[in-house]
Parts: C-alpha cells; sequence; structure tokens
C-alpha cells in the first residue's frame, strides 16, 4: 500500500492579476522502502509537488492520502501535527540551526514533545551516520557534506514513513552528494521508509528506484 | 546532567536564550534601551519619594498646629485674656498656648545678636531642645536658640537679660529645621510674666494631635469668631498649616506623575526598539523558522519561543536597570534627605519593582507582533527565505 498518494492534484496561484496553475491534476504515489526521484525542467512544478507530498501546501482540487487517510482537508495545526510523526525532510542548504550542536539539531524535531527524550535515538543515528564523534560541534564546526549528514539524522528522528529530499546533493561536490546518496539509500532500508527526492543531479538517478518527470505541471511518465 | 541539558527540558526558553547569545551586541544594544528606560522611571519616581519627604520633614511638626492672632476687625491688637479662655471653653482636646512677642538685642562677653522674644508658660509643648530642658511651666529660667547661644558663647545655667531681668538659661531650641513663627532668626523663649508690660497675647498655638484635627480646629474657631458673607468681620485670624501641607503635597504628586510620565516616555522608546530587533531577528530568520515549522514545530511553539526571547530581554534590562537605579537612588536620597538607606524602605524601593515590572510588560508587548508574524508565516513562503 502507498504511504503517500497525490490523486488528480491541481495547484493554482494567484501571481498579481494572472492565474498560474502549477499543477495540472498530477497523480503520484510513494510506497515504503522505494526511492522516487522527480525530475524535471526549473518552474515545472516540482517544488510544488513536493510542497504537496511534504503537506507543506494544500492543493486547489485533488486529494492527498497519507497511509489510507485522507488529508487534504486538515487543518494547519493538524498537518504540522503529521509532518512531525510521518515526515523527515532534508534541504539542499542543510538549514540546521547554528547555535545548536549536532545532536541538538538531531533531536529538535522532537524536543517541544517532553513525553519523549529522544537524546538516545539522536546520538545513535549521528553514529549511524558516522558522525559519533562529532556529537558536540556545531554546524559552523562541520563540512557540507557532514551537516547533510547531521540533517539526514534529524530527519528521521521521529522516525517517520517518508523522507523528503530537496536536492540534497545541490550544495555538495560530486564525492560527497554520491556518500550521501548512499547513506540515504542504505537507511531508507533500515527504516523501511520511502524516499522522495527532488533533483537536477544525474548521479541521483543511479540510486533511485524510480524516476518521475514533470514537464509544465504534468507527470509526462 | 548539565545546565544546558536542564534547560532542554524548556526547548522555548532554550532555543531563546542561544537564539539571544547569537548576536550579542545586538542583544546588548538592545537590553542596554530597556535599562535606560527602568533607570529613568525608578529614579524619577524615586526623586520624587525623596522630595516627599524632604518637605514633609522640613514641615516638621507645623503641620498639626493652629495659629490665632488678632484679625483686622479686632478692637484690640491683640488676642484677648477673654478670647484665650474663650478658645480653651470651646477647643477642649487640644492644647491652647498663649504667647507674647517681642524683639530684642541680647548681649553676652562683648558680642551682641538681635533676637525675637517670646513670652510662653509652657514652653515642653512648643519647643524641642537639643540640650538642657524645655520646662511644661516657665517661671525663672530662659531657652535660647542654639545659633544665638553658640554666636554669644553661651552654656547652659548662663544669665540673660531682657527687660531689666535676668533669666538663666535652661535649654538650647533646636532650630536646625523648619519654618514658621520665629523661623531662622535667633530665639529667646522667657515667662509670660516677662512680657507683662504687654495687655494682650500677640498670638495663640493650639496644639492638635493631627493635621486633620489641626483643620477642623480652624474651621471650629473661624465660626465662633468671625463672620462670613456679606458683613464679614475677622476678629481673630486663624491660620493652619495643614493645607500648606496639602497644597505641597499635591504639588508634589503632580510632580511626581509628570516625572514619571518623563520616565515612561524613554521606557515606550526601549520598548520600540525591542520590538524593531525582535522583527529584524525574526525577519533575518525567517527560513529557519520555515525549517521549525516544516519539521513539526507548531505555531503556538514559535510563538511562545520569539516570546521568550523578548521577555529575557526585558528581564536582562530590568534587572540590570533596576540595579542601575537602586545606585542612583541612594546617591539621590543621600543628596536631598541625607540618607542613603532610605531608597531601601518600600514607598521608593517599590519604583524599582515598577521599573522592571514595566519593563518585562513592555518587552512581551513589543515581542507580541513579531512572534505572531512568524508564527503564522506560511512554511513554504518562509523556507523560500
Amino acid at each position: 500500500m502507498s504511504v503517500i498518494e497525490l490523486d488528480d492534484v491541481v495547484k493554482r496561484y494567484e501571481s498579481g492579476a494572472q492565474t498560474v496553475t502549477a499543477l495540472k491534476g498530477v497523480d503520484f504515489h510513494a510506497d515504503r522502502g522505494e526511492m522516487v526521484t522527480i525530475i524535471g525542467p526549473s518552474g515545472s512544478g516540482k517544488s510544488t509537488m513536493l510542497n504537496m507530498i511534504g503537506l507543506l501546501d494544500t492543493p486547489t482540487s485533488g486529494s492527498v492520502r497519507l497511509d489510507d487517510h485522507d488529508v487534504t482537508d486538515f487543518t494547519e495545526d493538524e498537518l504540522t501535527e503529521e509532518r512531525r510523526t510521518n515526515l523527515g525532510f532534508v534541504f539542499q542548504d542543510f538549514h540546521l540551526l547554528p547555535m545548536l550542536s549536532a545532536v541538538e539539531n538531531v533531536e529538535l524535531p522532537s524536543v517541544w514533545d517532553t513525553s519523549v527524550d529522544r537524546r538516545d535515538r539522536a546520538i545513535d543515528l549521528l553514529k549511524r551516520v558516522g558522525l559519533g564523534d562529532r556529537l558536540d560541534h556545531t554546524p559552523d564546526e562541520l563540512s557540507g557534506g557532514q551537516q547533510q549528514r547531521v540533517a539526514i539524522a534529524r530527519s528521521l528522528i521521529n522516525e517517520p514513513d517518508i523522507l523528503l529530499a530537496d536536492e540534497p546533493t545541490g550544495n555538495l561536490d560530486q564525492d560527497t552528494g554520491r556518500t550521501i546518496l548512499e547513506e540515504v539509500t542504505r537507511l531508507k532500508e533500515e527504516e523501511n521508509i520511502a524516499v522522495v527526492a527532488v533533483t537536477h543531479d544525474e548521479q541521483m538517478l543511479d540510486y533511485t528506484d524510480r524516476t518521475v518527470r514533470i514537464v509544465d505541471g504534468v507527470i509526462q511518465s | 546532567m548539565s545546565v544546558a541539558d536542564a534547560l532542554w527540558r524548556f526547548p522555548s526558553a532554550m532555543m531563546a536564550w542561544r537564539n539571544l547569545g547569537r548576536n550579542r551586541m545586538r542583544t546588548a544594544l538592545a537590553a542596554l534601551g530597556i535599562v535606560i528606560g527602568v533607570v529613568a522611571i525608578s529614579s524619577l519616581g524615586m526623586a520624587g519619594v525623596a522630595l516627599q519627604q524632604q518637605a514633609t520633614s522640613n514641615l516638621g511638626s507645623l503641620t498639626n498646629q493652629v495659629s490665632v492672632s488678632a484679625g483686622q476687625d479686632s478692637d484690640y491688637d491683640g488676642v484677648t485674656e477673654e478670647q484665650v479662655e474663650e478658645i480653651r471653653s470651646i477647643i477642649t482636646d487640644a492644647e491652647v498656648i498663649p504667647q507674647k512677642t517681642n524683639s530684642t538685642t541680647v548681649s553676652s562677653r562683648g558680642q551682641e545678636a538681635y533676637v525675637s522674644v517670646t513670652g510662653v508658660t509652657d514652653a515642653a509643648a512648643l519647643y524641642d531642645v537639643s540640650r538642657g530642658t524645655a520646662p511644661e511651666r516657665l517661671q525663672t529660667g530662659a531657652l535660647i536658640s542654639n545659633s544665638t547661644a553658640q554666636q554669644l558663647g553661651l552654656e547652659l545655667g548662663d544669665p540673660v537679660e531682657y527687660d531689666g531681668h535676668l533669666y538663666r538659661i535652661r535649654g538650647f531650641i533646636d532650630s536646625g529645621s523648619g519654618f514658621g513663627p520665629g523661623g531662622g532668626r535667633g530665639e529667646l523663649v522667657v515667662p509670660i510674666s516677662g512680657l507683662a508690660d504687654q495687655d494682650h497675647y500677640d498670638s495663640v498655638t493650639i496644639i492638635a494631635d493631627s493635621g486633620d484635627a489641626a483643620t477642623e480646629t480652624a474651621d471650629t474657631l473661624e465660626e465662633h469668631f468671625n463672620t462670613d458673607g456679606r458683613d464679614e468681620e475677622e476678629v481673630l485670624r486663624v491660620s493652619s498649616y495643614a493645607s500648606v501641607q496639602e497644597n505641597i503635597g499635591s504639588f508634589l504628586n503632580t510632580l511626581q506623575l509628570a516625572l514619571l510620565g518623563i520616565g515612561g516616555i524613554s521606557l515606550v522608546v526601549a520598548s520600540v526598539a525591542i520590538l524593531n530587533v525582535m522583527l529584524m531577528s525574526t525577519v533575518e530568520r525567517r527560513g529557519e523558522i520555515g525549517v521549525l515549522r516544516a519539521v513539526g514545530i507548531r505555531r503556538g511553539e514559535v510563538l511562545r519561543m520569539i516570546l521568550t526571547e523578548a521577555t529575557f530581554l526585558g528581564t536582562l534590562g530590568g534587572l540590570v536597570g533596576a540595579t542601575c537605579s537602586l545606585a542612583v537612588g541612594a546617591v539621590m536620597f543621600q543628596v536631598v534627605a541625607g540618607d542613603p538607606a532610605g531608597v531601601l524602605q518600600w514607598a521608593s524601593a517599590r519604583y524599582l519593582l515598577y521599573g522592571f515590572a514595566f519593563a518585562v510588560f513592555a518587552s512581551v508587548l513589543s515581542g507580541l507582533y513579531p512572534a505572531w508574524k512568524a508564527a503564522n508565516d506560511s512554511p513554504v513562503e518562509a523556507l523560500r527565505g
């Protein structure tokens, strides 16, 4: 069963006097243990699509199903809750908080929930991405590749079903990018999660199970 | 468990603290604005208290006194014996002390001093002495003001002459402060028999229990002896100092409000500065806040985090400001009242508390809009930076 599903999703924006249709009836699904890569030229709607999958934005029409639950009409607060418990995010710019140590950054999405103590899982995840000796380093003491590993560990702290990656290798050199992709592939299998990535990076296609091409708001294949 | 680990249990506080630490210069400058505001509001408030206390202590015991002298429509050049008896019969709950006054030159060891002379029986009720005694029934001795005694080199027991009689000095009048009859000039107090050649009393002092009682006494006498309206007639001039104190008190209250207002303006300016700093820092951190929202931090939690930052700024500035104000207040009380410890009494110390509370309140208020704005920003827009 698909863990995330878009069904005939349309997204329109009011941009000044014009109406821009970014997605024109998109169908999409991703399963556990699968890595799906969304590719397409800039302005094709792939970021909008990732925002829909990541529950950061809501469709104008169509439906979004998370783990077979319809979340299309969820309120902002309900969507926040779903993002926290079911989704992990990795960004092109890593987006770590500079005043927090590596382990604190990893723990961040869980700290406001005082019912759980994720410190041990945070340390464990950092060890699994090879940063067991960098727990107390702040982001400016880490290389780009190391920062992205911290971000990956952060995305997994709440044991999500889906990992969303927006150009995860975009700010890294080719070799570092490759090790990051190997890391993601390994964690995808260990944690049995779906990975949905948006990229321009050709080498990412070597690691992907399925590729979805979007042009002008329409899925091509 | 370290302090940081313990703080981590209060994520809003932890994040706020770390965020303030990121740009220490900006944090310090924002807090400095609050410090100045608190110092302004607290020390101006305390200045008002110091002035008020100074004024009250200068007026001293005069406020419960009523002074009676001959009015412009009196047939006599003073208060008559009969009138004094009449006053005594009306005013039963206060001391009535008739006095005769004159002035003369006292000389001793070649030095001369011009003094006012008061003839009185109950000297104890009217005068505080710094040395010696003020007898309740002054029959033979005399009292003399400190300054005159020093000027003439007089000691207790020395004789002074007035109107051909010699009096031994029994006490020195404490004349350091206060104004009213005889204030400022040297004073000689002799038994009333010493001024026996004057038929009438120049004035009658009535000492009531309190300022309010004095005002009441004055009204009673006014009503009894004088008439108002068209046939206005003033047989006795009745004056009480309670109204003077009331007037000064209300003036000082107005002054204090004005001073607090000025202090308040500076705190308003400071909170605008905080609003600006918080707004700037949330705009700068827009992407970061977008990440927080994306990874599932709720809007209320973002709001709380930024409000906590503002609260920390206000608390920090308020504490430093209150400490500085305490020092300023101590100096002020030293200068105005001569006692730096006066700043610690509740009447003035409460302005430290007000200043601090106002600082925290103003900071939270200025944090509200930036916090609300950051929390309600769309995560998609925020992530775009």
